[in-house]
């Protein structure tokens, strides 16, 4: 792997040298590492599912396609127009912690 | 490996990665191939590092969606990927690790390359247990498709323009009347589930070109078992009086005594004042048709071979994929089915998640028969109870079913189960929840090629048996409709006869607006496929010519 002599520096490394992992992320790097997370998440994409939010979603992908045409919409817009909606399905106007 | 489908070919050829690939070749594509970790469930990931949880190059996330460069394999969030792009020439190209899909970081968005998803779908193939099991599953032989392709075109018998030997073309249109074979059908006592299936299955092209073309021919049946009709020759007779031109109500004797003899082993009785489901009436007919036929035939075939009319017309092939969720062994079986009966979609439409905000778009406040067909084919976890054994394991597990349809049928009969069990206060309740179905019907998202495909992600690769033919579009031409409660209620029939709708209730026939029959509570839909219905329309009415009758005699006024 090739570093090049261009890549702008890590701001965050240096001041994360004395810093302690929160426990919230202990925690997810646990669940990562033993593979609960993936379990997880597929439970999750499909009670996702069941309730109805995907399909929502994706009415919504669709509508907005729909209006500014097939070629000219790229996956970040549509990230970037659903997340806050995703969010903002089950109620809580703040999320606090992953994505 | 397989002929390219333009369905699922890119429309244009993508510029930044035909560089790429030209630059580089597939090196890139085979060195990935090894960092390809295929999940139970189906996915395929890009997992380089076993032991350290990948994260961003710049800002050390490592939650969200993540890209692996496909020249340098360093890892950016999507916001920082730009900053690996303009530091690096030549590094447009990244892989989302989740998903094994291509991103071209130029133009911010998702990438199609057939020759990239063919690397991951051959690996995920491959690493799924029973591996060459699941390969023969995916890429079935086209040769077995080809034989079955001729079911779709309109087999012998069933095509209209023969029988303009047997009829005579006469414009009956002068007189706006009715077309030809409407006619009304005397309720000899709660026999309204029985009319609504005769009117429905007499106008189903294939069936109401069968009996036209005289493919049962009564004279020659009885002669054949001495003396005595059959259930076809019943519904024979029943055909030649829809279409004579006769007007007044018909009363089909003959035939409701002979299902009740045919059913009387199912302990039913019905020439009792009682009413019955037309669903179950409606199979019962189907099964009564092919018993007589392979009696005919002396033939022990299989529902999915058999060449009797009710099977030529209603049968099709569902697929059903049962996966173990520890290790992603799917066992495939396949079964033939006449109809396919749909869960009605209520669950997204309750209000017991409380904590969801009302909002005045609300699009899933309306049960559709997609949302139906989508619950059909959904893969559904079974329960903890319901382990099943896994080959692959060695022991039971908890397992996931899917089911798709794997072959469609010339005419598309769907049941909507409209009667809710509650086990615990052990009482059956009618759902009257209203449904929205379409009239044209686009049954491409429901089968098997479709679902199995989408068990890969979202690819461009062509799996061999996908088909592209038009033989699963659709257009409806019956609707059995149902009103009032469970134990007593009323069965009509709406037809569709060149693009105008009439309502058969018992006697009387009328014509209706579309809109009443969209508004209506369906029970049973009928769709015929689109050429079938097209052909079926455009010719004119006309007469069917029997022995027994003089054709130029004087036919009833029309009411």
């Amino acid at each position: 792997m090739k570093h090049s002599v261009n890549r702008p520096p890590t701001p965050d490394a240096a001041e994360d040298q004395g810093k302690e992992p929160t426990l919230q992320e202990i925690i997810n790097i646990k669940l990562i590492e033993s593979g609960e997370k993936e379990r997880l998440m597929e439970l999750l994409r499909e009670r996702l599912i069941d309730c109805g939010w995907k399909d929502e979603m994706k009415a919504l992908c669709r509508a907005h396609v729909k209006k500014k045409g097939r070629n000219n919409v790229t996956v970040d817009d549509l990230v970037h127009l659903i997340t806050p909606k995703g969010r903002a399905y089950f109620g809580h106007s703040k999320v606090v912690g992953n994505q | 490996m397989c002929a390219r489908n333009s369905i699922y070919t890119n429309p244009k050829p993508f510029k930044h990665l035909a560089d790429y690939k030209l630059r580089h070749g597939f090196n890139t594509y085979d060195s990935i191939r090894n960092c390809l970790k295929t999940t139970p469930n189906g996915r395929t990931r890009v997992a380089k590092h076993t032991t350290k949880i990948p994260r961003c190059s710049f800002c050390d996330r490592y939650q969200g969606r993540l890209y692996f460069c496909l020249m340098c394999s360093s890892l950016w969030c999507p916001s920082h990927i730009l900053l690996h792009t303009q530091s690096e020439k030549g590094h447009e190209v990244a892989i989302d690790m989740d998903r094994s899909e291509l991103y071209c970081c130029l133009c911010c968005d998702q990438v199609y390359d057939p020759d990239f998803d063919k690397v991951v779908v051959c690996n995920q193939v491959k690493d799924l247990p029973g591996g060459s099991k699941s390969k023969t599953n995916s890429f079935e032989a086209s040769g077995e498709r080809s034989s079955k392709r001729k079911r779709l075109d309109s087999g012998i018998g069933l095509d209209l323009k023969k029988s303009e030997l047997l009829v005579s073309m006469r414009d009956r249109r002068a007189k706006s009347c009715y077309p030809l074979g409407l006619r009304g059908l005397n309720n000899l006592g709660s026999t309204c589930f029985m009319n609504s299936v005769l009117q429905a299955l007499l106008h189903a092209p294939p069936l109401r070109n069968y009996f036209l073309n005289d493919r049962h021919n009564s004279v020659q049946c009885r002669k054949r078992s001495g003396e005595k009709l059959c259930l076809l020759c019943d519904i024979d007779a029943i055909s030649s009086a829809m279409f004579c031109g006769d007007r007044t109500p018909y009363t089909p004797a003959h035939f409701l005594y002979r299902m009740d003899h045919a059913l009387l082993m199912h302990s039913s009785n019905l020439a009792s004042y009682e009413e019955q489901d037309a669903h179950e009436f409606f199979i019962s007919v189907l099964d009564g048709i092919h018993e007589k036929e392979s009696k005919i035939r002396n033939s022990g075939k299989d529902d999915g071979d058999c060449q009797c009319i009710a099977h030529r017309a209603f049968s099709g092939l569902l697929r059903s994929d049962v996966t173990c969720i520890s290790c992603g062994f799917t066992s495939t079986t396949y079964d033939p089915c006449v109809d396919i009966s749909l869960n009605m979609d209520t669950s997204n439409l309750s209000s017991s998640n409380a904590n969801k905000p009302i909002k005045p778009d609300e699009k899933t406040s309306v049960s559709t028969l997609s949302g139906c067909l989508n619950l059909f084919t959904r893969a559904e976890r079974l329960g903890s109870d319901q382990k099943l054994h896994c080959q692959n394991c060695q022991e039971l597990r908890d397992s996931s079913k899917q089911l798709s349809i794997r072959r469609l049928p010339l005419v598309l009969c769907l049941h909507i189960k409209r009667v809710e069990h509650s086990l615990v206060r052990k009482i059956s309740r009618k759902i009257n929840q209203y449904m929205q179905f379409p009239f044209s019907l686009d049954m491409t998202p429901y089968l098997s090629s479709s679902i199995v495909r989408s068990k890969f992600g979202n690819r461009i690769f062509t799996f061999e048996y996908d088909n592209s033919n038009s033989s699963a579009a659709y257009e409806i031409f019956a609707v059995i409709a149902h009103s009032g409660m469970l134990e007593s209620g009323h069965y009509v029939t709406y037809l569709r006869l060149k693009n105008q709708w009439y309502k058969c209730d018992d006697a009387w026939i009328s014509e209706v607006d579309e809109g009443i029959v969209r508004a209506s509570q369906c029970y049973m839909l009928f769709y015929v496929q689109k050429l079938l219905y097209n052909k079926a329309n455009e010719d004119s009415s006309f007469v069917r010519i029997s022995p027994r009758r003089d054709p130029f005699e004087s036919t009833a006024g029309c009411s």
